[in-house]
């Protein structure tokens, strides 16, 4: 069953399953995501010889009776983190019928997403982003946080071109402890600007996942005839006779993904392609970890 | 083999040739529209494709263009047709005649003229019989009907260029007495020709059985040619005057003509408006060569496509030694008092200046005198003319004989007058006593000393004469009187003379003017008999030669020796244009040239709408058709499958 935007049934479905990030990060609270920082934690890691200002509650009492000897606990400390959920809402992104829009698909994946990461205890900050402007909400954490996001959500509109680098920089200044950057778009952008900004964002040492969302027309390019196609960002069109065409747009559209995907690999970031005529369940589990 | 189609309402559909390129065209500009957010992938693509697309495009267009034309002329039923008696599957006699005048020697025509012919032997049905004969018949021909198609072919290539022109319905009528006889009901007569408008008589001729093919392009071409040339002796020169025309609707600019005397050269550019002929003149200097009693000449225009009439020969000719008849009426003992002596003597002065055999008569032996062999008469004072002597003169000087009168009292001038009046130049009044000098008039027959030695006679009795109509006086007396007229009868002349040529009237015979004005007669009588040596192509030449000849031939341009029967000494075999040569006794005598009609040269057609006029059917011709459409049917397959191939190879 699905709630507006929030496909609460999905999330149902995915209540079993966690969202980490690859590496260990900096976190305020505890949570799920293995911290940088040693300390109290379910996890025990190693032993170490007891040393004045350790506290006592951590010396194990038993191996001092067997070894006569001090030592001190040490635990892997599990943190909460700070997502940021960047969502293209660039002119391109507005299209498709209901059902398979690019841009109702990736607002109810990034709703679905902030719901179940703010289920597990992380903190979930949106930024609603085009070439003119960015709307951002910070890091929040706590079930209740849910529903600014939820509403951000239903008001986005579709305006202006897709960019990266400078939405980029505007959230990193507002997201600066958040760990992991959630990124939806449709990615119709040069290819160098996504390379400087995952390079951008891999420097400042987030973690990084791309949702590629397209349109089954872009990838299959299901047309017939000869067709005028205008760009939906731009004054620039074009007439093809489709059938002519197919074979070599399908081939660049495929090379178009192993590049995003080859780049990715290269800069540590998961890469999630998903059609926008499908249940958001499917990238999501992409993700998750049971 | 003339093209058709037998259904043509369907060539319409050609116009269907541009439903492809208007299919595209609209497509581009009200196809189905679509905002799209990959669009630089399709760029990119298209980017790609564009040279390959442009190129396929162009490939299919062409084939689908290709298609619909074959698929329009499939349905327009396209044929092949020739026109044949009602029944073409019956075999015929079939008589080819090829217009072999010399207009069909422009560019290529009597070559195909000739590839017509053979092919409609190819095609006769079996059991026919051919003749192919020339438009212009050879001497001695004899028409046969053979049933071998290689002897007919072998026949038609035999067929010359002919030199000359055509009289199309003759030799056409000859022609259709000839194919009557032939074995086969059905008979076909194929005259294939340039419609050259001087072969037809009637514009509007029509015949049985007769198919017409113009192997030439319409409209008719343009041609320049030499149409004439003149050459004359003058005093200190000889004039060689030719006449080009052109045939054509453009200018004709700085064309070079040129003129050869005795291997001498002169060249000149003229210019000659479209439709029009220039004259131009060439004067060549006498010099020992050319004084020659014959010289030969030509006279020229660059070459163009019809090349026999752009040279013309001529052969310039003086008489040899004149002969002259000088008849006393009134001879006396004492031959100084004769008017005869004053003559011969001035007329032996002149001899030896000009060749001339000089004889006397008197007035009966005039009467029995064979007078055509003579060039020039001196009439003096002859009082008795018969009506039948007087027929005799006046044929003499219409063949080109001179006559100089000196009247005197034996003469009655209404006699003259009545017998003469055909050739006099006035009219004879009485005698009347003058006391006179004579006094010059404009003319160029005498020279300006000659002139101003004039006044010198002086004339004490003469005839009155009123001038005919047409004659001119040369001398008059200082009364205003005439003392000589002249006028031209045929080809000669006639001069009349008011006083006697003694010293009874005048003393005219005795001043230093009398001789010159006699040589100036003989001088007049030589320049203008020279003989005829220039004829067209066509013509019978009477050879000229002493009677006591006994072996008489002539040698053609191309070398060829004709035998010519002395008795019967004319040659008509003038059917090649060029200079031929006289040989008598084996001894070459004289030469004469050959050229073509001028008529010929002039390439306007007739109107075929009017040679065509006569329904076919009524010929008992009809066109036989043989359709095309299997092979378009084929071509329209071999374009689907090419096309399909081409877009599989594309797509």
């Amino acid at each position: 069953m699905s709630n507006g935007i929030l496909d609460i049934d999905t999330a149902s479905r995915l209540k079993g399953f966690h969202f980490r990030t690859r590496s260990s990060v900096r976190g305020q609270k505890s949570g799920i995501h293995k911290s940088l920082y040693k300390g109290v934690s379910p996890d025990f890691m190693e032993y170490k010889e007891y040393n004045r200002g350790d506290e006592l509650k951590q010396v194990d009492w038993r191996l001092y009776g067997r070894h006569d000897r001090l030592y001190v606990k040490k635990y892997e400390d599990e943190v909460n983190l700070s997502w940021c959920i960047m969502l293209d809402k660039s002119a391109s992104m507005d299209y498709g019928d209901e059902g398979s829009n690019k841009l109702s698909f990736s607002k109810k994946l990034s709703a679905t997403l902030a719901y179940l990461l703010l289920r597990q205890g992380d903190s979930v900050g949106l930024s609603c982003y085009s070439e003119l402007e960015s709307d951002i909400i910070p890091p929040r954490s706590g079930n209740s946080s849910i529903m600014p996001i939820v509403e951000k959500l239903e008001n986005v509109v579709s305006e202006g071109n897709t960019a990266l680098r400078k939405p980029l920089l505007e959230a990193l200044e507002v997201y600066k402890s958040s760990a992991t950057f959630a990124i939806v778009s449709d990615f119709l952008m040069e290819p160098r600007e996504i390379r400087e900004s995952l390079q951008l964002l891999r420097a400042s040492r987030k973690d990084v996942t791309l949702f590629h969302v397209l349109h089954p027309d872009e990838t299959d390019f299901g047309f017939e005839g000869s067709v005028e196609f205008q760009d939906m960002e731009s004054d620039a069109k074009v007439i093809v006779d489709t059938r002519s065409i197919r074979h070599t747009y399908m081939k660049r559209v495929r090379e178009f993904k192993e590049e995003l995907r080859s780049m990715c690999h290269e800069f540590e970031c998961r890469y999630v392609f998903t059609a926008s005529d499908v249940s958001v369940e499917e990238p999501l589990i992409d993700i998750a970890d049971k | 083999m003339n093209f058709s189609f037998l259904s043509p309402i369907f060539l319409i559909g050609i116009a269907a040739v541009s439903l492809p390129v208007i299919a595209h065209l609209i497509s581009r500009k009200s196809g189905f529209k679509k905002r799209f957010p990959a669009l630089r992938f399709l760029l990119a693509s298209q980017g790609e494709m564009a040279t390959r697309s442009r190129l396929k495009d162009l490939i299919l267009l062409l084939l689908r263009a290709l298609t619909i034309v074959l698929i329009a002329l499939l349905f327009a039923k396209p044929a092949v047709f020739s026109f044949s008696t009602a029944d073409s599957s019956e075999p015929r006699s079939l008589a080819l005649v090829i217009d072999n005048s010399f207009s069909m020697g422009y560019g290529e025509n009597f070559k195909k003229a000739k590839k017509e012919a053979e092919r409609l032997i190819d095609s006769t049905p079996d059991g026919s019989f051919f003749t192919a004969l020339p438009l212009v018949p050879e001497r001695g021909e004899t028409i046969s009907v053979i049933q071998d198609r290689d002897t007919a072919r072998k026949s038609l290539n035999k067929i010359p260029l002919s030199q000359t022109y055509t009289d199309n319905e003759r030799r056409l009528e000859q022609v259709y007495s000839a194919l009557e006889k032939a074995p086969n009901e059905e008979k076909q007569v194929v005259l294939i020709t340039d419609f050259q408008k001087n072969g037809w008589r009637r514009e509007d001729y029509t015949r049985k059985w007769l198919t017409l093919i113009d192997v030439t392009e319409t409209p008719a071409p343009g041609n320049r040619a030499v149409t004439d040339v003149e050459s004359r002796y003058t005093k200190e020169s000889i004039k060689v005057k030719l006449r080009v025309s052109n045939f054509s609707d453009s200018d004709t600019s700085e064309l070079l003509t040129e003129a050869k005397l005795s291997g001498e050269k002169i060249k000149a550019y003229i210019d000659i408006a479209p439709g029009d002929f220039t004259t131009g003149e060439f004067i060549f200097p006498r010099t020992r060569t050319n004084e020659e009693p014959e010289a030969s000449g030509s006279a020229s225009i660059p070459e163009d496509e019809l090349r026999l009439d752009d040279k013309r020969h001529f052969v310039l000719s003086r008489s040899g030694a004149l002969n002259v008849l000088i008849v006393d009426g009134d001879p006396r003992e004492d031959s100084r008092l004769s008017e005869s002596y004053y003559l011969a003597s001035a007329a032996e002065t002149a001899s030896e200046l000009l060749r001339s055999r000089i004889r006397i008569k008197d007035n009966d032996s005039f009467l029995d005198e064979e007078l055509s062999a003579y060039d020039l008469i001196f009439l003096t004072n002859v009082g008795e003319i018969t009506p039948g002597k007087a027929k005799d003169l006046e044929g003499f000087i219409e063949q080109g004989g001179t006559a100089v009168i000196f009247p005197g009292d034996r003469v009655r001038a209404g006699s003259y007058n009545t017998l003469l009046q055909n050739i006099l130049p006035g009219e004879l009044g009485a005698p009347a006593q003058t006391d006179s000098t004579l006094v010059s008039v404009e003319t160029d027959m005498f020279s300006d000393d000659l002139f101003k030695k004039i006044s010198q006679a002086r004339v004490n009795r003469s005839f009155t004469l009123i001038p005919a109509e047409g004659s001119e006086t040369i001398l008059k007396l200082s009364d205003e009187t005439p003392f000589l007229t002249h006028t031209s009868h045929g080809e000669g002349n006639v001069f009349l003379f008011t006083s006697t040529a003694d010293t009874s009237w005048s003393n005219f015979a005795i001043t230093p003017v009398f001789a010159p004005v006699i040589k100036e007669f003989l001088d007049f009588e030589s320049l203008s008999n020279t003989k005829r040596r220039n004829y067209i192509v066509g013509d019978s030449v009477a050879i000229d030669r002493s009677s006591a000849a006994s072996s008489i031939e002539v040698k053609d341009p191309v070398g060829e020796n004709y035998k010519i029967d002395p008795q019967e000494p004319v040659f008509s075999d003038t059917s090649r244009i060029g200079i031929y040569k006289v040989l008598i006794e084996g001894e070459e005598a004289y030469e004469f040239s050959v050229n073509l009609d001028p008529l010929e040269s002039n390439l306007e057609k007739i109107s075929r709408f009017s040679v065509e006029s006569e329904p076919e059917s009524e010929l008992g011709l009809v066109k036989v058709f043989k359709e095309l459409w299997r092979y378009f049917l084929w071509g329209v397959i071999a374009l689907f499958i090419s096309e399909s191939v081409a877009r599989a190879l594309f797509s």
